[in-house]
C-alpha cells in the first residue's frame, strides 16, 4: 500500500533527495515540505503525507536531518525538521549520482 | 556513534513514551491537514469544498498514520507486547484453564528444576576453588595379591618423594583426617570438631587463602616448630563471634596450645568428608587445619599408606602438552624408584577432584534427570490436551479473527505468545516449587551427597529455567495452531484422535516411571529385611576420642587409652537400666571399616593370594552389646587384658575359609600383619562369631577378625550401648557423664541409636526411592487427571447423542460400558507400551537394586494392574455422567 503510493508520486529513491534538498535552504515542516516540493516542481511532483512522514522517520533515523517543536508564525506548535551536516553530504552525494544517472538516460533518449 | 546513540534513544521513547509519540504524530498530521485545507480555501474554496479536496489530498488517516508507526522500527516489538497482553487477556478470561494449565506445568517444571539444581551443583559447577580442572588427587592403583585393584592412599615417603622431585605440579600437599577437641582456655569446655592435618602448600593448589589473618609457612611445617592453626570462617563464627582480636592467640586442640593464624574464607571446608572415601573419616566440613609434620624418619616411611594427595597440575600439564598418562608414568617411576617390587604391579592414579568428588553419584542423578523428565511429558502432554480442549471453545474466536483478516502466521504467533505467558507463569510457579523442592532433597541426603554445599540457583539453572519454558511454548504454539487448523479442515474426530494419543503416551509413561519406583521400593524393603549380624535396636552409639594432639604413638599412649575405655564400659555396664556396654574402633554400618593382611600359620597358600581380613578393634562387652552371636569357642574377658596376651575372634566366613568349620578354628594360630609392634607373637583363635554386615547391607560380610583394644591399642572407640527398656536416647545423660567423669579430656560426638546408623546407612537407596516414587506418584496423578479430562470433554461433546440414545431406548448401562469400552481401548495399549518400555529401560536400575531382577515379574504385572486400575477409574467416573444425561437434553437444547 504505502510503497505503491510512493512510487506513483515521486520516482522510486528520490524521495529522500528531495526532501533534503527542500531542507537544505530551512528548517521546515512537513506541509511545507510538500508544498515547496510542489511549489519547485510547479505540481509534477507530489508528495503526499502517507510517503512523506516515514520518509522523514527514515532520514532521522539515519541521522541526516534532526526534528523539534516550535511555534510557527501564526502561534502554532508545529514540528520543524533541520537537515544535519551529514545530511547535506548525503545530499551532494545524492545530487551528484543523480546527475550522472540522469545524464545517462538522456543519453540512451538521444540515441534512439 | 553519536547517530547510534540517538537511534536508540529515538525507538525507546517510541516503544515506552508510546502515548506521547502519538500524540505528537496525530498533532503534525492534524495541523498538516489543516495548512492543506487553509491553502484551498486561500485558493477560493469553500470551507467545505476545501476540507473535501484536503481529505482527497491527503488520503487515508489511518493508513498515513500506520504507515509512520511503521517507519518507527519498532513494530515486531510493538506486536510481541500487543500479543502478551492480549495473552494476559485470554488467561484472565479463562481462569480455570489458566489455573490447570500453569498448575500442571509448574508441577513438572518444579520437579525437573529441583533435579537439574541438585546435578547442577554436584556435577556441573566448577569446584569452589581456583583453577579447580587442575586440582587431581594422588592416589596408588594397587594390585591386591588376589588381582583386584583399588585406590590406596600414600605413605609420607611416597608423598615426600613427589613433592621434592615430581616436575608435573605446581604444587602437591598431602593431608589426613585428625580430629580435635576445641577449647578457648585449657579448663573451658572441649568441643569435638572436624580437623585435618595439611601440607601448607594446600592452599596453594586450592588457589585459596585466609579470609582474615595468614596461611600458615613451610617453616611452621617441620619438627620442633610452634603449634599453629587455621580455623573455618563458620567456626570462628560460631565460637568466637567473629572476633579479629583471636588472630595470633591461642586456642586449644586436644589440650594443647595452637596460635591461631587465620581464618578461612567463608564456606572453605576442605576437605569434605562425602567427598572422599567414607574409611578416610573426613568430617563432613573441615573447621579446622594444622599442619601435616614429617620427621626424618616419615620422610623415608614407604609403609604406613595413610595420607591422601592432592596436586595442581603446571599450565604445560594442565592443557595438555603432557597428559594425565605422562604425569602418571613420571610419578609411577618414583614408586618404583622407592619400591622396585612395585614394577609392572602398582602404579600412580591421577583422578581429578570433581570427578573424585561426585562420580559415584553421577549415574543415580542422572537417572533421577531421566526419571523427572518423564513427569515434564506427561505435564506437557496434559497441556497439551487441555489446548486442544480449548481449541474447541474458541473456534468462534479464531475463526472470525481470522475472517476479519488475521494472517495466518500472525494468528500462530499470537497463540505462541499466548503460551508464552502461561509457560512464563508456569516457570515462575517451577521456580518456587524447585526451591522448596532442592531443600526436601538435600533433607532426605543429610551428609551424605557430595558438594551438597554446592547446591544453588546459578544462571545454569535459570537459563534451564527459561529454555524449558520457552521450548513449551513454541511446542504448545504450534500444538493449538495444529489443533485450530485441524478444527477448520477436518473433522472433530482428528483432534480426539490426538488427544487419544496424548492420553496413552502418559499412561504409558507414567506406567514405566511407577514400574521403576516399585522395582526401588521393593529392592529398599529387601535391604531392610536384611539381618546384619547384630541387632540394632535398643542400643545407643557414641564416638568417644582421646586428646591426641602431637603424635601418633600406639605403643607408648595404648595402656592409658585400653585402662580408659575399660572404665567407661564397665562403669556403664554397671549402671541401672544398662544392660552390656562395649566399644568398637569401627562401627559396623557407619561407613568406615579397616583393613589387614593375615597369616593363617600352617597353611599354604597359592603365590600371590595373600588372605586378608577386615579388623575390627573391641573393647568391654561388645559381642553382648551389639548382641553378635558366639558360634563357638568364648568371647574377649579380663584374661585377655593381661601383659604378652595374643588372642583373636574370628566370624564364620574366616573360620569356614581357612578351616572348613567353626569348630576347627579354635585354638588355631594367625600372624597378623597390621601389628604395631614388629615382635608381636601370633595369635591364637579363642572365638567364632557370626558374619556382621559392615560396608553395605547389600554386601556380603567380609572375612572378620576381632582383636581386643588391650592388645592393639587404639585412641577411639564408638560405644555401644544396649539399654533395658526401649528408649536408647534416655542413655545419653548417663553415657556422657560416665566418659567426662572417667577422662575429662576425652570428647564425644556423633551420639546416634544404633538404628538411626543402620538407616543412615540406607540414605542413598531411600532418596533414589523417595524421589522416584514421588515422581511416579506425580505422574500418575497427571495421567489421571489427563484421562479424565479427555473422557469429560467427549461426553461433554456428546451430551445430545446420549440423550437421543437413552430416549430411543438404551439403558445407563450400556451407554457407562461404551464409554468404558473406548477408555479400556485407549488405556489397554498405553500400559503394553508402558510395560515395553520398562522392559528396555528398568535395566539402568541394575546397579541400584537389592535381590529384585530388573524386570520382575510380579512387579510388572502389580504395576501394570495398578495403573490399569486407576486410568479405568478415571474413564468411569464420566461414563457413569454421560449414563444420566437427561433423555429430555436433545429436546431441551433445541
Amino acid at each position: 500500500m504505502a510503497p505503491q503510493d510512493r512510487s506513483r508520486d515521486v520516482v522510486q529513491g528520490t524521495l529522500d533527495m528531495l526532501v533534503l534538498k527542500a531542507l537544505s535552504l530551512t528548517p521546515m515542516h512537513g506541509w511545507g515540505i510538500t508544498n515547496r516540493i510542489a511549489q519547485i516542481t510547479k505540481d509534477v511532483l507530489t508528495v503526499n503525507p502517507g510517503s512523506l512522514y516515514p520518509a522523514l522517520e527514515r532520514l532521522q533515523d539515519r541521522g541526516w536531518i534532526t526534528a523539534d517543536w516550535q511555534t510557527t508564525e501564526s502561534g502554532r506548535n508545529a514540528k520543524y525538521y533541520k537537515i544535519t551536516a551529514a545530511g547535506r553530504r548525503r545530499l551532494g552525494t545524492e545530487t551528484e549520482s543523480w546527475r550522472r544517472m540522469a545524464a545517462a538516460i538522456e543519453a540512451v533518449l538521444r540515441t534512439t | 556513534m553519536n547517530n547510534i546513540a540517538s537511534l536508540l534513544r529515538r525507538r525507546l521513547r517510541a516503544l515506552f513514551r508510546r502515548s506521547i509519540v502519538e500524540r505528537e504524530m496525530h498533532n503534525e498530521l492534524a495541523f498538516h491537514f489543516e495548512l492543506e485545507k487553509k491553502e484551498r480555501m486561500r485558493a477560493g474554496a469553500s470551507s467545505a469544498e476545501a476540507h473535501r479536496a484536503a481529505m482527497h489530498a491527503f488520503g487515508s488517516v489511518d493508513h498515513v498514520k500506520e504507515a509512520y508507526r511503521d517507519a518507527r522500527g519498532t513494530r515486531p516489538l510493538e506486536n510481541l507486547v500487543q500479543d502478551l497482553r492480549y495473552g494476559v487477556r485470554v488467561l484472565r478470561r479463562n481462569p480455570l484453564f489458566a489455573a490447570a494449565a500453569i498448575t500442571t506445568l509448574g508441577l513438572g517444571l518444579g520437579a525437573t528444576l529441583a533435579v537439574f539444581n541438585v546435578v547442577n551443583g554436584v556435577l556441573l559447577r566448577p569446584l569452589p576453588y581456583k583453577d579447580p580442572e587442575r586440582i587431581n588427587v594422588i592416589w596408588v592403583a594397587w594390585r591386591w595379591d588376589d588381582g583386584t585393584v583399588s585406590d590406596m592412599p600414600l605413605s609420607s615417603g611416597w608423598y615426600s618423594d613427589i613433592e621434592r622431585d615430581s616436575r608435573s605440579f605446581d604444587a602437591v600437599a598431602a593431608f589426613r583426617a585428625w580430629p580435635y577437641a576445641l577449647a578457648e582456655s585449657p579448663d573451658a569446655e572441649r568441643e569435638a570438631v572436624a580437623g585435618a592435618r595439611v601440607s601448607p602448600a594446600l592452599f596453594d593448589v586450592l588457589g585459596i587463602s585466609p579470609a582474615v589473618g595468614r596461611a600458615f609457612t613451610r617453616e611452621e611445617a617441620v619438627p620442633g616448630a610452634p603449634n599453629v592453626a587455621l580455623i573455618s570462617h563458620d567456626l570462628w563464627q560460631r565460637k568466637f563471634g567473629g572476633n579479629r582480636d583471636i588472630i595470633g592467640k591461642q586456642i586449644y586442640l586436644s589440650d594443647a596450645p595452637f596460635t591461631l593464624t587465620g581464618v578461612m574464607p567463608p564456606g572453605f571446608a576442605f576437605p569434605r568428608g562425602a567427598e572422599l572415601p567414607a574409611p578416610f573419616q573426613f568430617g563432613l566440613r573441615t573447621d579446622v587445619w594444622t599442619p601435616l609434620v614429617f620427621d626424618s624418619s616419615e620422610v623415608r616411611n614407604y609403609d604406613t599408606q595413610n595420607l591422601m594427595a592432592v596436586g595442581k597440575l603446571s599450565e604445560r600439564c594442565g592443557t595438555g602438552e603432557c597428559s594425565a598418562s605422562v604425569v602418571q608414568s613420571e610419578l609411577t617411576g618414583l614408586l618404583i624408584r622407592s619400591m622396585p617390587a612395585a614394577q609392572d604391579k602398582h602404579a600412580y592414579k591421577l583422578v581429578s577432584m570433581a570427578d573424585q568428588a561426585a562420580a559415584r553419584i553421577r549415574r543415580p542423578l542422572l537417572i533421577l534427570l531421566g526419571a523427572v523428565a518423564f513427569v515434564l511429558a506427561i505435564a506437557a502432554a496434559n497441556v497439551i490436551s487441555l489446548l486442544i480442549g480449548r481449541v474447541h471453545a474458541r473456534q468462534r474466536e479464531l475463526a472470525v479473527r481470522s475472517a476479519l483478516g488475521a494472517a495466518r502466521g500472525r494468528l500462530a504467533r499470537q497463540l505462541i505468545a499466548e503460551n508464552l505467558v502461561l509457560c512464563l507463569l508456569g516457570m515462575v510457579v517451577g521456580l518456587t516449587l524447585a526451591f522448596w523442592g532442592t531443600k526436601v532433597m538435600l533433607s532426605l541426603v543429610p551428609g551424605s551427597l557430595p558438594r551438597a554445599d554446592d547446591i544453588g540457583f546459578d544462571w545454569r539453572v535459570l537459563s534451564v529455567a527459561g529454555l524449558l519454558a520457552l521450548i513449551a511454548a513454541l511446542g504448545f504454539g504450534v500444538a493449538a495452531a495444529y489443533a485450530a487448523r485441524l478444527r477448520f479442515t477436518r473433522a472433530a474426530v482428528s483432534v480426539s484422535k490426538t488427544r487419544r494419543v496424548l492420553v496413552m503416551t502418559e499412561v504409558a509413561l507414567s506406567l514405566t516411571l511407577l514400574i521403576g519406583a516399585a522395582l526401588l521400593t521393593r529392592s529398599f524393603l529387601s535391604l531392610q529385611q536384611v539381618r546384619p549380624g547384630f541387632d540394632p535396636s535398643n542400643a545407643l552409639t557414641a564416638r568417644v576420642s582421646m586428646p591426641l594432639s602431637g603424635r601418633f604413638q600406639p605403643l607408648v599412649d595404648g595402656p592409658r587409652w585400653s585402662t580408659t575405655f575399660d572404665q567407661i564400659t564397665a562403669r556403664l555396664a554397671s549402671a541401672p537400666g544398662i544392660d552390656a556396654a562395649g566399644g568398637v574402633f569401627t562401627l559396623p554400618m557407619s561407613g568406615a571399616y579397616e583393613g589387614g593382611g593375615v597369616r593363617p600359620i600352617g597353611k599354604v597358600y597359592p603365590a600371590g593370594q595373600n588372605p586378608s581380613a577386615q579388623v575390627q578393634v573391641v573393647s568391654g562387652d561388645y559381642f553382648g552389646a551389639t548382641r553378635t552371636n558366639l558360634v563357638a569357642g568364648r568371647v574377649f574377658d579380663a584374661s585377655d587384658n593381661e601383659p604378652g596376651r595374643a588372642t583373636m575372634i574370628v566370624n564364620r566366613k574366616f573360620a569356614r575359609e581357612h578351616y572348613g568349620s567353626e569348630t576347627d578354628a579354635l585354638g588355631r594360630e594367625v600372624a597378623a600383619l597390621f601389628e604395631f609392634a614388629r615382635d608381636r607373637p601370633n595369635r591364637v583363635i579363642v572365638g567364632v562369631v557370626d558374619d556382621v554386615k559392615t560396608v553395605s547391607l547389600d554386601a556380603d560380610a567380609p572375612p572378620q577378625v576381632y582383636v581386643p583394644l588391650s592388645q592393639h591399642p587404639a585412641p577411639a572407640q564408638t560405644l555401644v550401648i544396649r539399654v533395658s527398656g526401649n528408649d536408647p536416647l534416655a542413655a545419653v545423660p548417663l553415657v556422657r557423664q560416665t566418659v567426662h567423669d572417667v577422662s575429662p579430656s576425652a570428647t564425644v560426638k556423633e551420639v546416634r541409636t544404633f538404628e538411626s546408623v543402620v538407616a543412615d546407612s540406607l540414605a542413598r537407596q531411600r532418596f533414589n526411592m523417595t524421589l522416584v516414587a514421588t515422581f511416579a506418584i506425580l505422574a500418575l496423578v497427571l495421567a489421571f487427571v489427563g484421562l479424565y479430562g479427555v473422557l469429560a470433554l467427549i461426553v461433554g461433546q456428546r451430551r445430545r447423542e446420549i440423550g437421543v440414545r437413552l430416549a430411543l431406548g438404551a439403558t445407563p448401562g450400556s451407554v457407562v460400558r461404551a464409554f468404558l469400552g473406548e477408555g479400556v481401548r485407549v488405556v489397554a495399549i498405553g500400559v503394553v507400551i508402558g510395560l515395553a518400555g520398562a522392559f528396555a529401560l528398568t535395566r539402568v536400575l541394575s546397579s541400584m537394586l537389592y535381590g529384585i531382577s530388573t524386570t520382575d515379574v510380579s512387579t510388572f504385572a502389580g504395576a501394570a494392574l495398578f495403573v490399569g486400575l486407576v486410568a479405568i477409574f478415571a474413564t468411569w467416573v464420566p461414563a457413569r455422567r454421560a449414563s444420566r444425561v437427561d433423555p429430555r437434553t436433545p429436546l431441551a437444547a433445541e
